[in-house]
């Protein structure tokens, strides 16, 4: 073994030793200065990305309020569903994923495919819906390859359930997934995927029914996965919805309606409460609530009869001889007397053409017109009175406008007069297109809802003129407060003084006097007054053959009517299309109809009953 | 024997041992809490056992007399030299470097305890050359001894632990003695040396430079590790989140949590604080270090515990900025904090070797 050398001078190796500490100091100062301004002078900035790489939030969507009708008798609820959720992130074989699943529970390929891409741009830890409500089979089957597809998952969730079927499906409507549209006008209320409002009054009253989405924060790992929960914001339920409708009287309608096609609304003509709007062929709402599938969608919208239609307010149609009552005010409201006769033989010649009446009535008075609906009394009248009288009288009773019901889509309909001519069609009035409109033919167009509400006018005694709604009370189902409607600015007729009760005997007489154009519906002690109406498909002469034409080109038939005549508490207007004649394929329903009603209404006020608030306590 | 308890403290330098102690149960500590409740399983407790078995084989390091380590380290060195070389044929492929040797049920890594033959070798060579500044031909024997070594563990391929020999070199030239010239040439070539091995590069190597120059580069890319540490340490604060509280070491959003970024994983858990107290251990680990190079018994002792105390400082600093994204992300490990045997016996065989020299100080032993 060497001996180390004891001469040898340690002194430049001990100065480097201290160079080196030194340097060591001065990187040790750095490290420090740099751990530093990471923990502590941008700590809370890195502490907040901490938090976002944990932390996800996910929407919980609020149930959503039940509706009822004014008796508090269900009319859509929610039933627990089973969804089935995709986690894009724990598949390694997405259309593998898809597959599996259209085999097993027998849906389109592309379809499922259609719904897993849908939404690319969320994080991937959430879950695509991919099917909602499975049968509880279908849960089993998918459950039972829980291992080999750890990508599926059955999650319970709550579906919209509409328990009558097709009863009151036009105004109650039904949901569907947001459309991208909806998502940028309803910006912040509507998440993409979630299933809003889409018509009636599922639409019209989305915000009140949907309540406030809730949230779970979740605490997920860096693959994504679900490891706890960090916090959560119960939804907030939303409102229940009473609606003005009455179950038993729109079912009447209904059923009057299995083998027509055609609409009704009946109303209270005092408050404008809807109590049966019906539009037939009707739909089932509950279709929309699972997803449907590109055939199904297609079945529905090229159906001929436009089953998705509410005909109530969203078809128009001449009116015929409906009309007619409104044509009285204007001869009365401009000092034509009613007792001045006009000699009906069956027709007249205007303006060089000859326009046809129904019959040959003789002469007749303004009360008789109404009662067997003289055209030759009305075209002589229209005449006397011009386009722009007529309109004056059209406008005081609404149309041409929106009832303001609460319901999307209505349509205005066509108030005609020389401006509307020019503006609309860019050509000059002709004097003759006053004679058709005399008796609600030519171009004007109305709604069965504005008809019904305009029939309002005539049975209230001060021409009041309400605007339709279905909306009732609405309930807070926590607070228990209730909301209840609030009528806008009220509009009237004006009724010159006598004019209302000559036209309300016209009416009356249509129904209940021999030689009314109704009488077949008269029913004793029930003092319906209406006025039949009946819309050419074809021309005069061909629709004469009545029942020899293919269906298609038979007459459309309007009714509408008020009862009872004294103190009227139900307005109701029937369309039959291609019912031929109003009083025998409308008339019937709306005698049906004010009976049952003005039945049960006799002796109490139409409205809310004790029965209904208890009804809503013990749901 | 009944005077060791009156002997051992005065010989044995409790101190650096206490030191060298805290930092491997704080490893432990930290592998525990980054790798218990995960998939891969707790390893912690193997951690445990490997710092048993280096404590072992320090305690025989100690027992050994480091003088003849030194007169045999150019044989211990041909010999480490052969298994190096050899070890592409028969190694164990991990992580695509077959840089592995198997033991029943354990993998010893030879690049890491090749460090103790090479730190031996440089010793020696220093101590043959005990001038004010070393000779020409000293300093080409140096290069050679570290060059040879570095180049086999290069071609194995394992980057990170070849580059841990580079501090030895340094290390040796400075405490040996090198005029400023040589220095010059020195930082040229390697200049010359990192700007052309950017050429050789693999891809992922590149990626890790391109994103150590901006951790933005890619948030799910080859910037994520650097981005998420910084995330870890700074979201640590002053006092941390607390032992296993470590969102983003716990949740996986750290990579490679109990290895190479355990530092940032005790960051995030003991805060400021925490990287303190452990950068100041590292510091009285070096300064004491210092002490017994200053008390060694000759020449040869001061400079081998003067490589091996310099190489677990280098190494430590390097890994501690790394974390922090301060230099670019290699495969260094932090020294005795780290999981992992190979790299924790060595280190504990190398502060053996340094008590060795501080028991054997007083000449007359």
């Amino acid at each position: 073994m060497t001996t180390p050398s004891a001469r040898e001078d340690r002194r430049p190796l001990l100065v480097r030793i201290d160079r080196v500490a030194a340097g060591a100091w001065i990187v040790l100062a750095i490290l420090v200065g740099v751990y530093w301004v990471h923990q502590i002078l941008r700590g809370e900035e890195y502490a907040r990305q901490a938090e976002n790489n944990r932390l996800r939030s996910v929407p919980v969507t609020a149930p959503r309020g039940f509706i009822l009708d004014r008796n508090g008798t269900v009319l859509a609820e929610n039933e627990p569903a089973f969804t089935l959720l995709l986690y894009r992130k724990e598949t390694k074989d997405l259309d593998r994923s898809i597959r599996f699943v259209a085999d097993l529970l027998e849906r389109p390929f592309d379809e499922l495919k259609r719904r897993a891409e849908r939404d690319r741009s969320s994080y991937d830890f959430v879950p695509v819906v991919l099917e909602d409500n499975l049968t509880m089979g279908e849960v089993s089957a998918i459950e039972a390859h829980a291992l080999e597809h750890p990508e599926l998952a059955v999650q319970t969730t709550e579906r919209r359930v509409y328990g009558n079927g097709t009863v009151a499906a036009h105004l109650l409507g039904h949901l569907g997934e947001a459309s991208p549209e909806q998502l940028v006008t309803r910006a912040g209320r509507s998440r993409p995927g979630e299933a809003i409002g889409q018509k009636g009054v599922e639409a019209a009253y989305q915000d009140l029914l949907a309540g406030v989405s809730g949230s779970r924060t979740y605490i997920i790992d860096s693959f994504g996965r679900e490891v706890g929960e960090s916090g959560r914001i119960d939804p907030f339920p939303g409102n229940t919805l009473w609606l003005t409708i009455d179950l038993p009287l729109q079912k009447i309608a209904e059923e009057y309606f299995e083998d027509k096609v055609g609409s009704a609304v009946a109303l209270d003509p005092k408050t404008g409460e809807i109590l049966a709007l019906v539009s037939a062929p009707a739909f089932d709402p509950n279709l929309f609530t699972k997803r449907l599938s590109r055939p199904e969608w297609e079945a529905i919208v090229t159906d001929d009869d436009f089953p998705l239609n509410n005909r109530v307010l969203q078809n128009v149609y001449s009116p015929g001889s409906v009309w007619k009552p409104f044509m009285a005010r204007a001869i009365l409201a401009n000092g034509i007397r009613p007792d001045e006769r006009v000699f009906c033989s069956g027709g007249a010649t205007f303006y060089g053409r000859f326009f046809r009446c129904h019959g040959r009535h003789g002469s007749v008075d303004l009360v008789t017109a109404i009662q067997v609906s003289c055209d030759t009394y009305f075209y002589t009248m229209g005449k006397r009175l011009g386009i722009d009288a007529i309109a004056e009288t059209g406008n005081e009773f609404g149309f041409g406008r929106p009832t303001g019901v609460d319901l999307v889509s209505e349509k205005s309909g066509v108030l005609p007069s020389p401006e509307w001519s020019l503006k609309a069609r860019k050509h000059p009035w002709y004097a003759g297109e006053t004679i058709s409109v005399s008796i609600g033919q030519g171009p004007v167009l109305v709604t069965a809802l504005q008809l019904a509400r305009a029939f309002a006018g005539i049975a209230n005694k001060d021409g009041a003129l309400p605007t339709p709604h279905l909306f009732h009370i609405g309930e807070n189902i926590r607070t228990r407060e209730r909301f209840v409607y609030r009528p806008p600015a009220k509009e009237s007729v004006s009724w010159p003084p006598g004019a209302r009760d000559l036209v309300v005997e016209g009416l009356w007489r249509v129904v209940n006097v021999p030689g009314g154009t109704a009488t077949s519906v008269r029913v004793p002690g029930l003092d319906l007054c209406g006025k039949t109406g009946t819309v050419q498909v074809v021309a005069q002469k061909e629709a004469k053959k009545g029942h020899l034409l293919p269906e298609a080109l038979r007459d459309h038939g309007w009714f509408a009517s008020f009862a009872p005549r004294d103190d009227p508490k139900i307005v109701v207007v029937v369309f039959v299309e291609h019912g031929l004649h109003g009083s025998t394929a409308a008339a019937p329903l709306a005698a049906k109809l004010a009976a049952a009603w003005v039945g049960r209404t006799a002796g109490k006020p139409a409205s809310v009953t004790a029965d209904a608030g208890r009804a809503a306590g013990t749901r | 024997m009944s005077r060791l308890s009156e002997v051992l403290p005065r010989k044995l330098d409790l101190r650096f041992v206490g030191i060298a102690l805290a930092l491997t149960l704080i490893g432990i500590a930290m592998v525990h809490s980054t790798t218990s409740g995960t998939a891969r399983g707790d390893l912690g407790g193997k951690q445990a056992l490997f710092a048993l078995l280096a404590l072992v084989v320090a305690a025989a390091l100690i027992a050994v007399e480091y003088r003849l380590l030194l007169e045999y380290s150019p044989a211990l060195y041909s010999l480490t030299l052969v298994v190096l070389a050899a070890l592409p044929l028969f190694g164990s492929r991990i992580a695509g470097a077959r840089s592995w040797i198997r033991f029943g049920g354990f993998q010893v890594q030879p690049s890491e305890l090749a460090r103790i033959p090479i730190a031996l070798l440089l010793a020696y060579l220093l101590e043959r050359d005990d001038r004010k500044l070393l000779r020409t031909r000293t300093l080409l024997i140096l290069c050679a001894a570290v060059f040879l070594p570095m180049l086999l563990v290069l071609l194995q391929p394992d980057t990170g632990v070849a580059l841990t020999y580079i501090p030895f070199l340094l290390a040796a030239l400075f405490f040996g003695g090198m005029r400023a010239k040589w220095w010059a040439t020195l930082i040229v070539i390697g200049a010359l040396a990192v700007g052309g091995s950017w050429f050789l590069l693999k891809d992922y190597q590149k990626d890790r430079i391109r994103t150590f120059l901006d951790p933005n580069l890619a948030v799910r890319g080859a910037g994520y590790q650097v981005r998420q540490a910084r995330i870890a340490i700074g979201s640590g604060g002053i006092f941390g989140k607390g032992w296993k509280q470590g969102t983003q070491s716990r949740l996986g959003f750290l990579p490679v949590r109990h290895t190479d970024f355990v530092f940032a994983a005790l960051a995030e858990e003991w805060g400021f604080a925490g990287v303190a107290a452990v950068l100041g251990l590292y510091g009285a680990l070096l300064a004491r270090a210092f002490k017994l190079a200053h008390d060694a018994r000759d020449r040869g002792g001061a400079m081998l515990v003067l490589l091996l105390a310099t190489n677990i400082a280098g190494e430590a600093v390097w890994n501690i900025a790394m974390n922090v994204g301060l230099l670019p992300t290699t495969g260094i490990t932090l020294p005795l904090v780290s999981y992992g045997g190979s790299s924790l016996i060595s280190t504990w065989a190398m502060i053996g070797l340094m008590l060795s020299v501080a028991y054997r100080r007083f000449v007359n032993v």
